[in-house]
């Protein structure tokens, strides 16, 4: 329907400066479109779109509309333009159809024939898929970066419901083509709160208060305790829902050490690291499970019904492979005690204590609270020893293994992206250092 | 100000009022079946408010004379804490003689003035009854336990053995080892859910189910509106349960409600069962037992939501609440004559609030104390009014607590009851302006601290003043009785991405078939907080805030940016875009 050349014209302005798209100019501009598929003809018109660029497949739902008649809601959505092309109906503006409240419930219908809505509206991307909202109650999650198999996410998602875990989405309906899944439908859950929200607001609490964290009236504490609860019986839910290996702590060791290759040498002291990835060699580790893989604060929500966990996807940028091997559980563990670090030093740097060694003092206190409150949830849930190491030194070798492998890779993030703030990781690779020599 | 001055210039009239007070007089109560959903309640103790006869007790003169500021407050009904006959040893509980009045607050005579100058002014009146015990002093009960055979033997619930019913719970642990006591006069053990000198009714017995009826029926017949039913669910006693909520309890509360909707139509029953929401319900029947229960729990989850500066542990219990009959109404209540009490959920999982929230420092000092609102919102204005807010706009009727409408503060040297019941503050004059009375003649010293004494919180003062608190809260029930959406409409919680920012949207249809639409918004911390709100189903309509009438800019396609002062709260009517004609 879209005329080939003008759409690739289109696309190789459009794609680099998509938040989902991984590739660069150059690979925009060699991009190759591998199916174009009319969804709906006349105006406004709506073609699904695969494309080709940076050794992935990448998809996009493209709504056009009359040249003379593209309404007023592209104005300051930029982004989301495509520009002019040529059609067979003839000339058309070109845009992200996630934003035209009529064409996305086209898009829901393809996974949900015959859904009734009356209001859509898009959500802030992410690195990975775009939602859109309808009637405040689905969610519709487009992938942008097609797998080459089921979408984790999914596959994960109904796996865990399947087990009875309910603290995430329901899932509603999938729309796929063959076993890739192009989008996904789950319940919205209202009235949620990313975890990183809700400890920031515990925090600016604190650090005016200025008393102990657990006499704050905003303290964490409970809330910590609840999601440990909820981190653990993810994990059991996974051990049941997917097979579970036997785990291989030297294939971890290696991993850990390929990632701390990755890192300016100067900004640690790596012979003291591998030391510490060494001893998880000697260790017995317990099972390997499927684990969330990337998990913090900013994956789990407060719902008025608790804590949920959201996007099983784990890292994008890693194959897809990589990202549904079994691990240890305290992979997950050590992210969300990582994520409460971040938190208290986000916070001292957005709310202006970064001069304010008092300031300091309440976040390091701040973040012990939680992180043995959020322990203590997760320990004290039944059943959940089996997939822990049953040693109590193993149990800790491993954890300060994984705590430490994660604040090696924010050390190098951080050394890339913002060097102001490579002081978080760095004091936390100090800690967990000077942790394991004590044990 | 021009209503302060108005009834201002009425008090000073005063007491020339009292030589007209033998003259009938109509009844303005307007008529409604369903007035309780849209009332706002106001609880009252007779003994507290006003002392007319300079005993040192208030009385029902005393509060006839201050109906007047009751109206111009704009409450729609009293809720009249006990005023029956009684050696009070329960705050009046214990009843000795229901056909009567406790001498010290007047006659039958006074109470049925009070009543018909209440009705005058278009105010309804409901007070508590106790149904399932007397006090021991009560004649039903002396004559009960002279013999095992007189005409009253078995108005009691009597036996030779103190081990039955062992699953029934004993409610105060403190002072009752059992639910059993020994009556050496009849030789045999009598059952009492509550206090030892509170001998439980038998309702197996048809003479005590009518006996109460008829004690419901003369007080019907005086004037009353309804009552406030207080310990419902130990009616009856069955082996093998524990007493609680038995099905024939609820057989003759139905019964009760049979008997008021045949005989005395526009009769409300409110019922205490301080319980869990999704167990309340049951006392609404299917629309056929109780017209309102008080939503106990909402109360101290509004207070951790402040504490927490996040609205979860508020929109958790309304999450939690069921969906009630046609009809039905939840009481919602700020604080009363009782503590801040978390009794409720002690041993149910699906709640946080006593194994973890209860630890929180503060709420563990205030637990089981008694404090008045203000000094548990620390005196903080702003605070007040945003819990206020939350009163006048959740789902439910208000109750509100006599005295919190000045900011009045507690005593709790005077022993856990008393310190939220001292003399209602009229005047910075002598006791308060409460009673002329020798100060030390006082059924409780007024509170005479520098923070909250009558000679700065008090009534006089707060007319005068037109930003005071009283004022505003006069304000806020006239715009409450504005928007009966408030108490009737459905409710839907909105999603708010800032946790500290609670925001719901009330909807009905009015009585002129037009839509009517509320949106509040609430700010639950110390800090200003920013939030964007949803409210595509509403696009194109315009907020006017309710309390200025300034309308606020429409609601478009993207969603509405609301900014918040700390513990800020908005009220916005949500109005249709104008017709299209209208426009030309």
């Amino acid at each position: 329907m879209i005329d080939e050349r003008t759409l690739q014209a289109a696309l190789a302005d459009h794609l680099p400066r998509q938040r989902w798209f991984a590739g660069d100019q150059d690979s925009a501009g060699a991009h190759s479109v591998v199916s174009m598929t009319v969804l709906k003809s006349g105006w406004p018109a709506l073609v699904h779109v695969v494309v080709e660029a940076a050794g992935r497949r990448w998809q996009l739902a493209i709504g056009l509309r009359a040249i003379d008649a593209h309404d007023s809601f592209l104005d300051g959505k930029g982004d989301a333009v495509l520009g002019l092309v040529e059609t067979t109906q003839g000339p058309a503006m070109a845009y992200d159809a996630v934003i035209d409240s009529e064409l996305a419930p086209l898009l829901l219908a393809q996974a949900m024939p015959g859904a009734a809505v009356d209001r859509s509206r898009p959500m802030g991307a992410d690195q990975s898929n775009t939602s859109v909202v309808f009637d405040e109650r689905l969610i519709l999650k487009l992938f942008r970066r097609l797998e080459d198999g089921p979408n984790p996410d999914v596959e994960t998602t109904r796996g865990l419901l399947g087990v009875g875990f309910d603290h995430v989405a329901p899932l509603l309906a999938e729309w796929r083509d063959g076993a890739v899944h192009l989008a996904v439908v789950n319940e919205f859950l209202v009235g949620a709160v990313d975890g990183f929200q809700l400890a920031l607001t515990s925090l600016r609490d604190l650090y005016d208060a200025r008393v102990k964290p657990n006499e704050a009236g905003g303290d964490f504490g409970p809330e910590a305790r609840r999601l440990g609860g909820v981190t653990a019986r993810m994990h059991l839910a996974m051990s049941t829902a997917f097979a579970t290996t036997p785990a291989d702590p030297s294939a971890w060791a290696d991993d850990m050490l390929e990632h701390l290759a990755r890192v300016p040498s100067d900004r640690l002291d790596v012979s003291a690291v591998c030391a510490v990835y060494d001893r998880l060699r000697g260790v017995r580790p317990g099972p390997a499970i499927r684990v969330h893989g990337d998990y913090h604060l900013g994956q789990v929500v407060r719902t008025d019904a608790g804590w949920y966990v959201l996007d099983f996807e784990g890292e994008p940028a890693r194959p897809l492979a990589e990202r549904t091997r079994p691990s240890s559980p305290l992979r997950d563990v050590a992210g969300m005690l990582r994520s409460l670090h971040y938190a208290s030093e986000v916070a001292i740097r957005d709310f202006g204590y970064a001069d304010d060694p008092e300031a300091h003092e309440l976040a390091s206190d701040w973040e012990r609270r939680n992180a043995l409150s959020f322990l203590k949830g997760y320990n004290e849930t039944e059943g959940i020893a089996v997939l822990l190491p049953p040693v109590e030194t193993d149990h800790a070798t491993t954890l300060l293994a994984f705590l430490l492998d994660k604040a090696v890779y924010e050390v190098g993030y951080e050394a890339s992206h913002r060097p102001d703030w490579v002081g978080i990781p760095q004091s936390a690779v100090r800690r967990i250092l000077e942790e394991a020599a004590l044990t | 100000m021009a209503e302060a001055r108005k009834w201002d210039g009425l008090e000073r009239r005063g007491r020339a009022g009292a030589a007209r007070r033998k003259k009938a007089k109509p009844s303005r109560v307007v008529a409604d079946p369903e007035w309780y959903r849209k009332a706002v309640f106001y609880e009252v103790a007779v003994r507290g408010f006003y002392d007319a006869t300079g005993d040192g007790s208030g009385d029902f003169v005393g509060l006839t004379e201050k109906l007047e500021y009751l109206e111009w407050l704009g409450v729609d009904c009293l809720w009249l804490l006990p005023f029956y006959q009684s050696p009070l040893k329960d705050g009046g509980y214990d009843v000795s003689e229901f056909f009567s009045v406790l001498p010290e607050y007047g006659t039958i005579g006074d109470a049925a003035n009070f009543l018909q100058e209440a009705h005058h002014r278009g105010i309804r009146v409901i007070a508590d009854l106790v149904l399932n015990h007397t006090s021991d002093q009560h004649p039903w009960f002396q004559e009960s336990r002279l013999s095992r055979d007189n005409p009253k033997a078995d108005w009691y619930v009597w036996g030779d053995d103190n081990q039955r019913w062992s699953e029934a719970r004993i409610i105060f642990t403190d002072t009752e080892p059992s639910n059993w006591s020994w009556d050496p006069q009849r030789e045999q053990f009598y059952w009492h859910r509550f206090f030892s000198h509170q001998p439980d009714l038998n309702y197996d017995n048809p003479e005590v189910q009518e006996a109460m009826l008829d004690v419901m029926r003369f007080w019907l017949d005086l004037g009353l509106d309804g009552f406030r039913l207080d310990a419902v669910p130990y009616l009856f006693e069955r082996d093998g349960t524990n007493g609680e909520n038995l099905p024939e309890t609820h057989e003759y509360l139905k019964r009760i409600r049979k008997e008021v909707d045949d005989k005395y139509p526009g009769t409300v029953l409110l019922a205490e069962a301080n319980q869990w929401p999704a167990d309340v319900v049951q006392y609404y029947g299917d629309g056929d037992e109780f017209h309102m229960c008080f939503h106990f729990p909402v109360m101290p989850r509004m207070y951790m939501g402040l504490r927490r500066e996040q609205r979860y542990p508020i929109t958790e219990i309304l999450a939690e609440t069921p969906a009630i009959p046609d009809g039905c109404q939840w009481g919602i209540f700020l604080r009363n004559h009782d503590e801040l009490t978390l009794e409720m959920v002690t041993d149910d999982d699906r709640d946080y609030m006593w194994t973890e929230y209860a630890k929180d420092p503060r709420m563990k000092l205030n637990m089981g104390i008694r404090r008045r609102l203000f000094p548990l919102l620390d005196n903080d204005r702003r605070v007040a009014e945003l819990f206020h807010s939350l009163l006048f706009s959740l789902p439910g009727s208000p109750v509100m607590y006599y005295g919190d409408e000045i900011g009045m503060g507690d005593n709790i040297y005077l022993g856990d009851r008393d310190g939220v019941r001292t003399p209602m503050q009229w005047t910075p004059d002598r006791n308060g302006g409460f009673s002329r009375a020798d100060f030390a003649q006082l059924y409780l010293p007024p509170v005479l601290d520098p923070v909250y004494g009558f000679q700065s919180v008090n009534v006089e003062a707060q007319l005068r003043n037109p930003s005071s608190f009283l004022q505003w809260v006069h304000r806020m029930v006239e715009v409450r009785k504005q928007h009966p959406v408030m108490g009737v409409g459905s409710f839907e919680l909105l999603n708010a991405g800032n946790p500290s920012v609670l925001a719901f949207v009330r909807q009905t249809i009015g009585d002129d078939g037009q839509p009517d639409i509320v949106l509040c918004v609430f700010n639950l911390s110390r800090f200003a907080q920013p939030v964007e709100l949803y409210l595509g189903q509403f696009e194109g309509h315009t907020p006017h805030e309710l309390l200025g009438r300034v309308p606020f800019p429409p609601i478009g396609e993207l969603p509405y940016f609301v900014t918040l002062a700390p513990y800020g709260f908005f009220w916005f009517e949500l109005l249709p875009a104008p017709a299209e004609e209208a426009r030309v």
